[in-house]
């Protein structure tokens, strides 16, 4: 077997001293290619779990390694670096910055990554074709429905190839059709891309299109099914 | 009020200091043996510190009404540089108080002026009786003096005939006012002037008619160090006898001094010495303005001649403060005996409030 | 829902955010209050300045009818005698008003009077005096004020020298006058003694003059026939013409104060304007709740109304306050030394303190105005919608009125005084401010969609930018407004330095100057002493000056007459136009710009000047530069001078020294000679130059102050506009944070799009302020002080401030991210926007 992806072994982190950890001794993998969903009530944890594979929070203990580097032993800037090169993220809210065309909204992680712009925009371009978005590169956020948002933002989320993509409760705000279609491309992006995705939500259908699904309930990863 | 009172005394006691460190100006004294000498006389005596022209008297109306009325022209040489040569150096100053007594109205006609003398508009002649101060004036015509007076709300234009010679006081016009035989001044009298003439009260102007008294007095060293202030009354008696009496009192209301001349309708006339005289104060009046408290009806003995003296009105006040600085009591008076009238005159009650200064 | 139910769900909305964002709430009330406070402490200072004034002209004039004034030289007493005898006359008090020269340095008006008939007029000033007047009447004795015994630290028995020429003499201190009697410094002699004393013999300065019931005054003041150069002023002329030494200056204070109100209505505008941007959505669901247009407009409005009223309270404590300090520690002129040092009391009572409350709610409603209608305007459908923004400036909408403004401003400018006042000028300003605030999004819009940037952060703070033109506007507006005031300022002012700086070399070329100082009636050189003077080793040259006072016009302050040697060849005097008409043989008099603007002074006239009581023919040869003395200066030859007066003394000189000759000797040798003690100065002409422009530069002080807060406001509102920002983008910088930005580079981004904020304002700016400078040097100055000023334009400090304001608004904005990027991240992507 190869080494996975992501790995994580006995990680923990305790907000406050006087509360219960709310990750403890907890382990889990991620193989390459591989798109898998936590689910969980709210409140447990989900997001605290993301928040510490990107890098956006540090654990307490344990050992985080992406394509086997460890990113407990790197420093803020470093991390930020990283996730820039090798991470992509999905938002609820879609976080679309509304006075950036779509173009340059998707564009962001090439021009922070350095990409010349005549390859970022056949990149781009290339991209919202992907996403059922081709030739919506001059338009503004505001002119865009919901659905058509949250694909902004997944093609944002895809467009540098990170290796891992990380999606939290991408589609909270979308009703279960367009839902639907997001989580369609999402898995079928992840695919494509070849790298890892990690879907976070409280949907049993959200969580039916992974690969694999489990429960979190702030005590440790069950696995519920497997595809 | 008590703060101007302090500061009013501080200027009081500095006026002291001054006179004492700057070379006083050199004035003559008034010594026993000094005579008044009439005519030359009549006119200002300009080196001496204070003089004045008093003229007091009765008036009444065509209808009868009975009014008192008194204009008097002070002159008063101050202490200043007589070097000094400009033009508005105050050499001397002038002082003119005039009022009317009006019973009826119970109200007290009064004014006042002040001005150096100099640029023509005061001035004090000497070789005659003439004084003025703009359009206020008193001076001798021939034989009569003619007074006019335009004030605020009154005026009055009157002739004074004399009927009687002029009567000096003390010994041929020396007239002593304390112990110190320096403390004097030369002083005679014109009683029983007939007068006749036009009084204006509130722009009304009728005749009037009546009888005056003119006092002319000057003096250096009129009242000495323990003196506060003094008596005096001048009055026309019935049948053409004239009377003027004063007292010098002390703090403590003691008297000091006292004098007085008496003429009897024959002309023969009488000088009272201290002895022969008593004051007797009698009703007190309090001046709702100033709260100063004087007794406006008296008792007087001159010699033998014993006198119940009632003003014409209680308020017969006298404010001038701006000019002379004093606050004084001067009215009309009617003197009786045993419910007769005997006379009419006035009476002057100084240094009931604070310490009279002359100046 | 009913109307005012739906108001007041509007207010609770609104009142919930003030008390979650209570920074908002505290930046605009409080720039209500500086503003308001600057204005009413401005305003009162000025008020209780002239309320003084009036009173101690009032305690002067007394129940004086008229009051007879000549200038400084006075008039011959014999008019005196004639009007006193006069049948209408009831009162005529003579009065010699001399500043007399103390031997310890420093003057002393003193009043020579005639207490016996002055009390009657003037009882509040003279009561004290007038029935205990004998002592004044002693050689040398003088009652002083309350005040001048404290400032001289002197009280009744002590002596008093005074400077007469070159004597010394002592007065002795009488009496000190109650505090009630007069509140400023004054000495009160016997008009007599005051003459033979001060060496006044036969001359009177004035005469108080009271009428007879029943006399038409302005018919006896017809028939008065007076000298030349004496007037019969009515008390209320009197006053005026007091009040008339100062009205430019203190109408260039208020002004002052205004801009810094006008700078804190702005604010207001400002914390609004964005508080209805970030706003839209709620109260776009307020208007799907049911509130109509009308409603949400009347709660911004009220909003508006309330910050304006705790605004206005705190500022006008906050004025008072201002004021008080400010008379105790600069007096009634602001340090501008117009008046003798005295003690004024704040003159505030409610109506004028509620006026300015008033003006407070005014201002910040008015400044509520536009954003209330905009939120009236907001389509709630569309607004409600994640990811709406504003709407692109509209040059259809804004150009029109902008060049209207602009153009009206240009014509009111053009425009002349206004009862002497330049408000054609300041009238002119606000309306070309008006028309520049108006085009800032049009300017900032052609400017932003010009700037390109190449690196990732630059080019996000360059789109941040470009797509919230309106918001940045706002921002940009609070720049230009505050930034170009200033610059305007700045450049006036330095023209003025300049200008200034070198009419003080044209008018002091010598090596030495001496003068009486300050100005007195009573201390003078003579000519024996001048004649001294030129005999001593080392002395090459000397140059005499008589300075004295003409009064013109009853209600202007009074002219300076300066009679010096004038050689018609080349005249010593900066001028600025010559006569080039012929002269009819006529002595030649000099007129100051001020003579051009009061009195109509043109070259080439012949004008009359009351010398020696009579009129005398002049030929006006030239116009010259002065800025000492805006009221209006006359040069004139000094021997013909002294032929009309028959008098030789003199007040000022200039000596120019051999070659080789030590100055600093020299200077304590003259000194000597002139024995004019402290009241005569001898000083190298290079110090009184740093002296002149020091005393400047401390009049202007209060300029510079006022300035600073206006500014100062106008950052504030730009650090409003970025934290309110920041914190409406606190879940966009989380976004970046998750997209791999680092926490430096989202405050780099935050300073960019301040410096580039920073950047165009202070570039709008100046150019604003350029051309509002020209007004001010050009109209309000002139018209103001009746002089010209070359105009300068001070490039390295204005670049230099341009820069420093370009930095502390990248810093502000920098410092707000900073504030505001310190929280989570993971929290702000959580927000909903």
């Amino acid at each position: 077997m190869t080494a996975p992806l992501l790995a994580l072994e006995r990680v923990a982190r305790r907000f406050r001293p006087d509360r219960p950890p709310v990750l403890e001794d907890l382990s889990f993998a991620l193989a390459a290619g591989e798109y898998v969903a936590i689910m969980g009530e709210s409140g447990v944890g989900k997001s605290t779990l993301l928040n510490v594979i990107a890098g956006l929070d540090r654990p307490d203990g344990g050992s985080i390694r992406l394509d086997g580097e460890e990113l407990t032993a790197l420093d803020d800037d470093a991390l930020t670096l990283l996730r820039r090169r090798a991470m992509g993220f999905v938002f609820q809210a879609f976080h679309v910055l509304p006075y950036l065309t779509v173009a340059r909204n998707v564009g962001l992680p090439l021009a922070l990554n350095g990409c010349p712009s005549g390859e970022a925009e056949a990149r781009v371009a290339a991209m919202l074709a992907e996403v059922g978005l081709e030739g919506s590169g001059p338009r503004l956020p505001r002119e865009l429905s919901g659905g058509e948002l949250q694909r902004v933002a997944i093609a944002r989320a895809l467009v540098h190839r990170p290796r891992l993509l990380l999606a939290d409760e991408p589609t909270g705000n979308l009703d279960p059709r367009t839902a639907a279609q997001v989580l369609a491309l999402l898995r079928a992006q992840v695919k494509g891309h070849g790298g890892g995705g990690l879907l976070i939500t409280h949907s049993r259908a959200a969580a039916a299109t992974a690969d694999r699904v489990y429960e979190f309930d702030g005590r440790g990863l069950r696995a519920l099914a497997d595809r | 009020m008590s703060s101007r009172r302090q500061a009013a005394a501080r200027l009081g006691v500095l006026a002291l200091v001054t006179a004492l460190t700057l070379a006083a100006a050199d004035y003559p004294d008034v010594l026993p043996g000094a005579e008044v000498h009439l005519p030359a006389d009549a006119g200002a005596h300009p080196l001496f510190r204070t003089e004045w022209w008093y003229v007091t008297g009765w008036l009444a109306t065509g209808s009868g009404e009975p009014l008192g009325f008194q204009v008097t022209f002070f002159r008063t040489r101050p202490d200043g540089d007589a070097a000094n040569p400009s033009a508005f150096a105050a050499r001397q100053v002038l002082i003119a108080h005039a009022a009317v007594s009006d019973p009826k109205r119970q109200r007290l006609w009064h004014d006042q002026r002040i001005l150096r003398a100099g640029f023509g508009l005061a001035a004090a002649a000497t070789a005659r009786t003439d004084v003025h101060l703009k359009d206020w004036s008193l001076a001798e015509q021939g034989e009569v003096f003619t007074t006019e007076v335009r004030a605020e709300g009154f005026g009055f234009a009157l002739t004074l005939r004399p009927s009687v010679p002029p009567l000096r006081n003390g010994a041929g016009g020396y007239s002593q006012k304390g112990p110190a035989a320096a403390s004097a001044s030369l002083y005679y009298s014109l009683p029983q002037l007939a007068v006749t003439g036009t009084l204006e009260r509130g722009g009304h102007a009728e005749k009037v008619t009546g009888s005056a008294w003119l006092d002319h007095e000057w003096s250096s060293a009129y009242l000495d160090a323990a003196a506060v202030g003094w008596d005096w009354v001048g009055l026309n008696l019935e049948g053409g006898a004239a009377l003027m009496a004063f007292r010098i009192r002390d703090a403590e209301g003691t008297p000091r001094w006292a004098g007085g001349t008496l003429r009897a309708a024959d002309g023969a006339v009488r000088i009272l010495w201290p002895a022969e005289l008593r004051f007797t104060p009698g009703r007190r009046w309090r001046s709702p303005r100033t709260q100063v408290e004087y007794p406006v009806e008296w008792q007087l003995q001159a010699g033998d001649l014993m006198l119940e003296l009632k003003p014409l009105m209680d308020d017969q006040e006298s404010d001038s403060r701006l000019t002379t600085g004093a606050v004084y009591w001067e009215g009309a008076v009617e003197a009786r005996s045993a419910g007769q009238r005997l006379g009419r005159g006035y009476l002057e009650l100084t240094g009931y409030g604070e310490r009279l200064r002359l100046r | 829902m009913t109307s005012t139910g739906a108001v007041r769900v509007a207010l609770t909305v609104f009142a919930a955010q003030l008390r979650d964002r209570p920074l908002r709430l505290a930046v605009a009330v409080g720039a209500i209050a500086l503003g308001v406070a600057l204005a009413a402490g401005v305003y009162l200072v000025n008020e209780s300045a002239l309320i003084e004034f009036g009173r101690a002209t009032r305690q002067l004039t007394g129940a004086a009818d008229l009051v007879i004034r000549g200038g400084r030289a006075g008039f011959d007493e014999a008019l005196f005698a004639r009007l006193a005898a006069r049948p209408e006359v009831e009162v005529a008090s003579p009065v010699v008003e001399l500043d007399v020269s103390l031997a310890a340095g420093g003057t002393l008006t003193v009043l020579g009077v005639d207490p016996l008939v002055a009390g009657a007029l003037q009882p509040a000033l003279y009561g004290e005096l007038v029935g205990r007047f004998v002592p004044l009447l002693a050689p040398q004795a003088i009652a002083l004020s309350a005040r001048a015994a404290e400032s001289l630290g002197v009280s009744a028995g002590d002596r008093l020298a005074v400077q007469l020429g070159a004597r010394q003499r002592t007065l002795a201190v009488i009496a000190v006058l109650p505090e009630s009697a007069y509140g400023r410094r004054l000495g009160v002699m016997d008009v007599g003694s005051a003459q033979w004393t001060l060496g006044a013999l036969g001359r009177l300065q004035r005469i108080d003059l009271r009428l007879r019931a029943g006399v038409d005054v302005a018919r006896f003041r017809a028939s008065l026939q007076l000298p030349a150069g004496v007037d019969a002023l009515t008390p209320q002329v009197s006053e005026a013409r007091g009040a008339n030494l100062t009205r430019a200056y203190r109408v260039n204070l208020d002004m002052l104060a205004l801009v810094a109100l006008l700078t804190g209505a702005f604010l207001v505008f400002a914390t609004q304007a964005l508080a209805v941007m970030r706003r839209r959505q709620q109260l776009a669901l307020l208007r799907a709740l049911g509130a109509t247009r009308a409603e949400l407009r009347l709660a911004v409005l009220i909003e508006g109304a309330a910050v304006g009223a705790l605004g206005g309270l705190l500022g006008a404590a906050l004025g008072v306050a201002i004021a008080q300090f400010t008379l105790a520690a600069l007096g009634g002129d602001l340090g501008a030394g117009f008046f003798d040092g005295e003690r004024i009391a704040v003159a505030a009572d409610l109506s004028t303190l509620a006026a300015f409350v008033a003006l407070g709610i005014a201002v910040s409603v008015a400044g509520a105005w536009n954003p209330a209608r905009d939120a009236a305007r907001i389509a709630p459908a569309q607004a409600l919608k994640a990811g709406d923004a504003e709407a692109a400036p509209s040059v259809r909408r804004r150009l029109p009125l902008a060049v209207g403004a602009a153009l009206g401003g240009i014509a009111l400018a053009l425009g002349p005084p206004l009862r002497g006042l330049p408000l054609f000028g300041y009238a002119s300003i606000a309306l070309l401010l008006f028309a520049a605030v108006r085009l800032v999004p049009l300017f900032a819009a052609a400017v932003l969609a010009r700037l390109v940037a190449r690196r990732p952060v630059p080019a996000l703070a360059l789109a941040q930018l470009n797509g919230t033109v309106a918001q940045s506007a706002v921002s940009l507006a609070a720049i230009v407004v505050s930034f170009s005031l200033m610059v305007a300022m700045a450049i006036m002012v330095h023209s003025f330095r300049d200008s200034f700086d070198r009419w003080l070399g044209e008018v002091l070329p010598a090596d030495l100057h001496f003068r009486v100082t300050p100005p007195s009636d009573t201390a003078f050189v003579s000519p024996a002493q001048a004649l001294a003077l030129e005999q001593l080793d080392g002395v090459a040259r000397v140059e005499l000056w008589r300075v004295t006072q003409l009064s013109l016009a009853p209600e202007q302050p009074p002219v300076a007459l300066i009679a010096r040697p004038l050689a018609a060849s080349s005249v010593p005097l900066p001028l600025i136009a010559r006569a080039t008409a012929p002269n009819p043989g006529l002595p030649l008099v000099f007129a100051s710009e001020a003579m051009r603007d009061l009195y109509a002074y043109r070259p080439g006239q012949v004008v009359e000047l009351p010398i020696a009581g009579r009129p005398q023919r002049f030929f006006v040869a030239g116009i010259w530069r002065d800025y000492a003395r805006s009221g209006g200066a006359l040069a004139i030859e000094r021997s013909v001078f002294e032929a009309l007066v028959h008098e030789a003394r003199y007040t000022e000189g200039s000596v120019w020294l051999a070659p080789r000759a030590d100055g600093a000797t020299l200077r304590e040798r003259i000194r000597a000679l002139l024995a004019g003690g402290e009241t005569l100065q001898v000083i190298a002409a290079g110090e009184l130059k740093g002296r002149a422009l020091a005393a400047f530069d401390r009049a202007f002080a209060i300029t510079y102050a006022l300035e600073a807060i206006a500014v100062a406001i106008g950052l504030l509102g730009v650090g409003l506009a970025f934290a309110m920002q920041a914190l409406a983008r606190r879940a966009e910088f989380g976004m970046l944070r998750h997209l791999g930005l680092r926490r430096r580079e989202v405050l780099a981004m935050l300073a960019g799009e301040g410096a580039i904020l920073g950047a165009l304002g202070a570039l709008y700016g100046l150019l604003v302020g350029v051309v509002l400078s020209l007004v001010l040097v050009f109209v309000v100055n002139r018209q103001s002080f009746h002089w010209s000023l070359d105009y300068v334009l001070p490039a390295g400090p204005l670049a230099l401030v341009a820069v420093a304001l370009i930095a502390a608004a990248a810093l502000t904005a920098g410092l707000t991210g900073r504030v505001v990027t310190s929280g989570s991240a993971v929290r702000a992507v959580r927000e909903d926007w």
